[in-house]
């Protein structure tokens, strides 16, 4: 069985035995439950692992919602404002990422995240093409995309 | 009493973000555009409503399905948003005249529906 | 207090409506359309969520469930539909 099954399962005895089946306690007793494996199972590889995969999850996370705020403040003001500031564009951006699952991601997440929407996919998957609201400098745009595309990749590897 | 406040306030910011959206697509020059400020705002101002709802019922029940909520629209809006982009390529929308670049044109096969990479019209 | 903060959300989600019917009527492309009813559709998402809160129904959830799940369904049919050629817009 997984890690994150074992997790899981500790999550829910967590809430089992405090009789409290809520979002949040069932979030305590996951965190708990992620100590207590880390902890007494440190030497198994794929706790391990596993241990060091949490805080990277969480990190995208963060980012993710941080950048979903700062993309929608910035679109509502040009929304608001009478005059247009958009300097629009569609860029074509090498993929590293192969599997369909790390693509999927990586797309939906940059559809999500400030001035930018993944439009589609080169069919030999090699290059993936983005509306961008805000082109300052495409090399730029590039590192961002590909910094996010590490994050995506360190997690699902 | 400070839950309502914060129900309050997230319901709010939530309906305030998906008003923007509403605003976006009516003011926007080109359909991307207009797609740009639905997926986002709406994505957003959505979960923010569905979070709000969960905070006012703190329920397991309601809690479970108001996460369910989120994250179908999470996965579903920037697949969506693809979707369409991607027909409105096909079909032939007028795009803004102030864009700056286009990588897209003319990459489509119009019979295949096969997309090219920019590396293809070097070595055909 | 949250009666007022229910009033303003339902105004502003009236407005947003508004918006996206212009943007419906007006067009002036189908794939243009196309956005504008997704909106409304995860619009009226969230004024479902509202009206469970207002009214202490939370069994009003699976019904913005179910419309979430079909708005999907319907732009990626409608997509699927213009990129095979269908129709082309009104102009």
């Amino acid at each position: 069985m997984s890690p994150l099954s074992w997790n899981l399962i500790l999550a829910l005895v967590w809430a089992a035995i405090t009789g409290n089946f809520s979002g949040a306690n069932l979030l305590v007793g996951f965190g708990l439950g992620y100590l207590i494996l880390g902890f007494a199972l440190r030497d198994v590889p794929d706790f391990a692992r596993y241990r060091e995969k949490m805080p990277r999850v969480l990190m995208l996370l963060t980012h993710f919602l941080r950048d979903l705020l700062v993309s929608n403040l910035r679109v509502a003001y040009d929304v608001l404002t009478p005059t247009h500031y958009m300097r629009p564009a569609v860029v074509a951006v090498p993929l590293r990422a192969k599997t369909d699952g790390a693509i999927t991601i990586l797309a939906n997440m940059i559809s999500l995240t400030p001035g930018t929407l993944s439009l589609d996919v080169s069919s030999d998957r090699s290059v993936l093409y983005l509306h961008v609201m805000y082109l300052d400098n495409e090399d730029d745009l590039r590192k961002q995309i590909h910094k996010l595309e590490d994050r995506v990749l360190a997690v699902l590897e | 009493m400070i839950n309502d406040l914060l129900v309050s306030v997230m319901m709010v910011a939530g309906t305030f973000f998906m008003f923007l959206a509403g605003i976006g697509v009516l003011r926007m020059p080109d359909l991307l555009m207009r797609l740009h400020a639905t997926t986002k705002a709406g994505t957003l101002g959505a979960g923010l409503v569905m979070l709000a709802v969960a905070t006012h019922f703190l329920d397991a029940g309601v809690t479970a399905r108001t996460l369910a909520i989120i994250l179908f629209i999470l996965l579903t809006a920037p697949v969506a948003a693809h979707a369409i982009g991607r027909a409105g390529y096909f079909v032939g929308v007028p795009l803004w005249d102030k864009m700056l670049k286009d990588d897209l044109k003319d990459r489509y096969d119009p019979d295949t529906h096969i997309l090219h990479n920019p590396d293809d019209d070097k070595n055909p | 207090m949250l009666q007022s903060a229910i009033f303003l959300s339902y105004l502003l989600l009236s407005l947003a409506l508004l918006g996206a019917l212009v943007r419906l009527v007006r067009g002036p492309t189908l794939p243009d359309r196309v956005v504008a009813l997704e909106l409304m559709a995860s619009l009226t998402v969230a004024f479902i969520g509202i009206y469970a809160l207002n009214n202490d129904r939370p069994a009003f959830l699976d019904v913005a469930m179910v419309l979430a799940l079909t708005a999907f369904l319907t732009a990626v049919g409608f997509a699927r539909y213009l990129e095979k050629g269908g129709h082309r817009g009104d102009q």
